[in-house]
């Protein structure tokens, strides 16, 4: 199924609406911060089940009762029928728990259907540092893995396309006021690998027609690629979101965790894959001056701009901004090819619609 | 080897590993281990602290280790837990614990280690703990008697004068305990040996015997040995509990999580019925969409699963894995993942046969290319699941597990089954019911 729809003609419009959503989605991060999770503060949090008739007045006397040193209640919000999560500031696990018991016998409730967590004061710095070091090697992982199988153009828009996801999600928790937790970063990481799944279905198309002969400018052949894999593109999204979304609608308090950030990650990443990266990259390809034949519209052959360039190299002209990794790694022998052919850019050849495979 | 060849021992060797996990995986209910906010009970993270000014170093961890390790056993919790977590933490986990505080309070203090004049325990106490050592040394297992009052027995020494202990095997194979105490140390344990001889000294860690000998001659400069009948491991255990007396770290507990059983199954009912609802919308979009190919990926879906989870069914096994809620919200996650390496390879085989390739030649290029779209975009995934794998500490673990996990199977079936039944299907089916399989009569001719 070939789509015909001009999605780099209205690739402003894409980038705009981005850019637009992030810098809400920046700004409400800026001024109304985000709202983490006892994991990062300390605290301790306590989870009712089946409650029954047990009234928050009820719940916060019994707190007051079992009289938890220097602590104050901070919350008590109700979660469903007769279920409550409390928000408790003790930080120690033993007076928490202590005080706990109390409150479980004040209300005349089995510890079956209750939960109680507590953290630290220093595990938050832990737990924060383990998250940003897993963001940091999650981005160099990638680069490297793109650079490797595509070219530092390629990895370089994904991981703007990537920071793009992050930034949204980030910027949803903080509209929303939703609670930040360690299962929210795990979620965002796993955005990150999983936003490069559509963006490396995209690009593994354009890499593919780049090596063929085609009446199109750069632009118009990335237009192409993402046609036809737009369906693919949609479905393979929409069959991870379905458990998603099922995980949202009928999980747990901690699956749920998950779930939401996942479901906003993974909406965002099918559209950056097409909205963002294939843009940025086919622009910055289009202005890198060495694929000019074609990036002026000019109708060549449009071997993508590594055999451009390379071709470019090949009659005299010096690069200064260092030769693309990929280009040397991944399309050398098409470079050489094209070279030894004298790289005619004038007579275009009859577009071949057909994948090569 | 012929191509027909291949397809048969491709399916051979899936089959082979779908029947092998469904008898793992049976009787599903036990055969995977529940961890602790599923099945309930109290799960704490103890970081160790160095006193300040002083760095953290292995030797002190492992000894922690042991020292929270006997804690756990004096608390008699069945299938409890001590796992190492990052360089400075430990993970207890005790399930259908129900007095949390006093478990919280008996994990959180700092190894107490005392030599004790066995002449001065009270008599009860003392014919138990007998008893017990003596069953012990003769390799007999018995239950662990209570762990001696504190005040009601004399301990002379204190464990912070243990410089350090090692184990050393003795001409004729013996194996020993070396033990060296510093100066002060030295003097008192002089002192008390020199009018002990023939009496029996106890090692005592937080209230528990951990071992009696007979003083046999006054040691004066302070460096001990112990013999007796260990085995290596006992031995090894002893020179732990004896070096903890001068550990210099204290443990906190950083994270703490006490589960109530009912919450806890409920979770993992939710999680199921997500699980199951994903799958059941996305098996019915696959058909809507690829009509008998969204049927043959139904087997795929099934294959993976039953894969994924025997798996974790083996891994229980050998205690190696307990699955948590983080862990669900993986496996629900990496559905999603394996459908898409089905769609892959679906979308090239019609965008190839509607290019005018024949079924069979579009089965063989389609899936060879649509595979490696997967294996690269799986790889990525795969990635960042285990950055956050080797990063992170406590239960998220678990959730890049069951992902990695995931995405290796998919791969699996996606390689050995999937493609192999495109290829099987597109030689024989596809082009003479061309409808069945969404392409139009006439494409695949």
């Amino acid at each position: 199924m070939n789509l015909h729809m001009d999605f780099m003609g209205k690739r402003w419009w894409m980038l705009g609406f981005s850019a637009l959503v992030l810098v809400v989605g920046i700004g409400a991060i800026l001024i109304r911060g985000l709202n983490f999770g006892i994991e990062f503060r300390g605290g301790t949090v306590l989870t009712f089940e089946k409650a029954g008739t047990v009234s928050t007045e009820q719940i916060r006397r019994a707190l007051e009762g079992a009289k938890i040193e220097g602590a104050k209640v901070a919350n008590i919000q109700p979660a469903g029928e007769g279920s409550y999560i409390v928000r408790v500031s003790e930080p120690d696990a033993t007076k928490a728990s202590a005080a706990y018991q109390k409150v479980v016998a004040a209300l005349k409730l089995t510890a079956q259907e209750t939960n109680v967590t507590t953290i630290g004061p220093g595990w938050g710095k832990v737990v924060t540092n383990s998250a940003i070091m897993a963001l940091l090697w999650s981005v160099v992982a990638i680069l490297i893995v793109i650079t490797f199988g595509f070219e530092y153009k390629m990895s370089i828009t994904a991981v703007v396309a990537l920071l793009h996801d992050a930034g949204i999600v980030l910027g949803i928790y903080a509209l929303s006021g939703r609670e930040v937790t360690p299962n929210t970063f795990a979620a965002l990481l796993t955005i990150l690998g999983y936003s490069l799944y559509d963006t490396i279905v995209v690009f593994h198309r354009i890499k593919e027609n780049s090596g063929r002969i085609v009446k199109q400018s750069f632009m118009q052949m990335a237009n192409e690629s993402i046609n036809q894999v737009f369906i693919r593109s949609i479905n393979t999204s929409l069959t991870t979101l379905i458990p998603v979304i099922a995980l949202t609608v009928f999980g747990g308090e901690t699956l749920q965790d998950f779930a939401f950030a996942l479901l906003i990650g993974l909406i965002s990443g099918a559209y950056s894959s097409i909205a963002v990266a294939s843009p940025i990259f086919a622009m910055w390809k289009e202005r890198d001056p060495h694929a000019g034949p074609f990036a002026s519209g000019r109708r060549c052959e449009a071997r993508g701009a590594p055999g451009g360039r390379m071709g470019a190299q090949a009659r005299g002209r010096v690069r200064s901004d260092g030769a693309a990794l990929g280009g040397l790694l991944g399309h050398r022998r098409a470079h050489a090819r094209r070279a030894r052919r004298g790289l005619g850019c004038r007579g275009g050849r009859v577009p071949d619609p057909r994948p090569r495979s | 080897m012929d191509p027909k060849q291949q397809n048969a021992l491709a399916l051979a060797l899936i089959g082979t590993l779908a029947v092998v996990s469904a008898w793992l995986l049976w009787p599903l209910s036990t055969s995977i281990d529940k961890g602790l906010d599923i099945q309930g009970g109290l799960s704490v993270i103890l970081t160790a602290k160095p006193m300040p000014g002083q760095t953290l170093t292995a030797e002190q961890m492992d000894r922690a280790e042991t020292i929270i390790t006997n804690r756990v056993n004096g608390l008699g919790v069945s299938e409890a837990s001590v796992q190492r977590q990052g360089t400075d933490s430990l993970l207890v986990q005790l399930p259908g614990i129900k007095d949390a505080e006093g478990a919280l309070k008996a994990l959180g203090s700092t190894g107490r280690l005392e030599f004790v004049d066995w002449a001065s325990v009270p008599a009860s106490e003392k014919a138990d703990w007998d008893a017990y050592l003596t069953a012990a040394n003769q390799g007999k297992a018995t239950d662990r008697p209570k762990p001696l009052v504190e005040g009601t027995y004399e301990s002379f020494l204190g464990g912070e004068t243990v410089k350090n202990a090692v184990v050393s095997t003795r001409e004729g194979g013996q194996i020993v305990v070396n033990v060296e105490m510093d100066s002060a140390g030295a003097k008192i344990w002089g002192d008390y040996t020199t009018k002990s001889v023939g009496k029996q000294v106890a090692i005592v860690l937080d209230g528990v015997v951990q071992s009696a000998p007979t003083v046999n001659e006054p040691i004066l400069d302070g460096s001990t040995q112990i013999s007796g009948s260990f085995t290596a491991e006992e031995a090894k255990q002893l020179a732990a509990v004896l070096e903890s007396g001068a550990l210099p770290v204290t443990l906190e507990a950083s994270e703490s999580r006490v589960v109530g059983p009912t919450l806890g199954a409920q979770s993992l009912q939710q999680g199921l019925i997500a699980g199951l609802v994903g799958l059941g919308v996305v098996c019915a979009f696959m058909a809507l969409f690829y009509r008998g190919f969204g049927v043959l990926s139904w087997v795929s879906l099934a294959v993976f699963s039953v894969l994924e989870l025997g798996i974790l069914a083996l891994l229980s096994r050998f205690n190696m894995f307990a699955l948590s809620l983080p862990g669900v919200a993986g496996i629900v996650l990496s559905i999603g993942i394996a459908a898409d390496s089905s769609i892959l390879m679906f979308e090239r085989f019609k965008e190839e046969v509607r290019m005018g390739k024949t079924a069979r030649s579009a089965s063989r290029s389609s899936t060879r290319h649509a595979l490696g779209t997967s294996i690269t975009a799986d790889f990525v995934t795969f990635i960042s699941a285990l950055v956050i794998w080797s990063v992170a500490i406590g239960p998220v673990k678990g959730f890049a597990f069951t992902l990695m996990l995931g995405i290796v199977c998919d791969l699996t079936v996606a390689i050995l089954f999937t493609r192999t039944i495109i290829i099987m299907l597109a030689e024989s089916v596809v082009s003479k019911m061309p409808g069945i399989f969404g392409l139009r009569a006439g494409d695949a001719s």
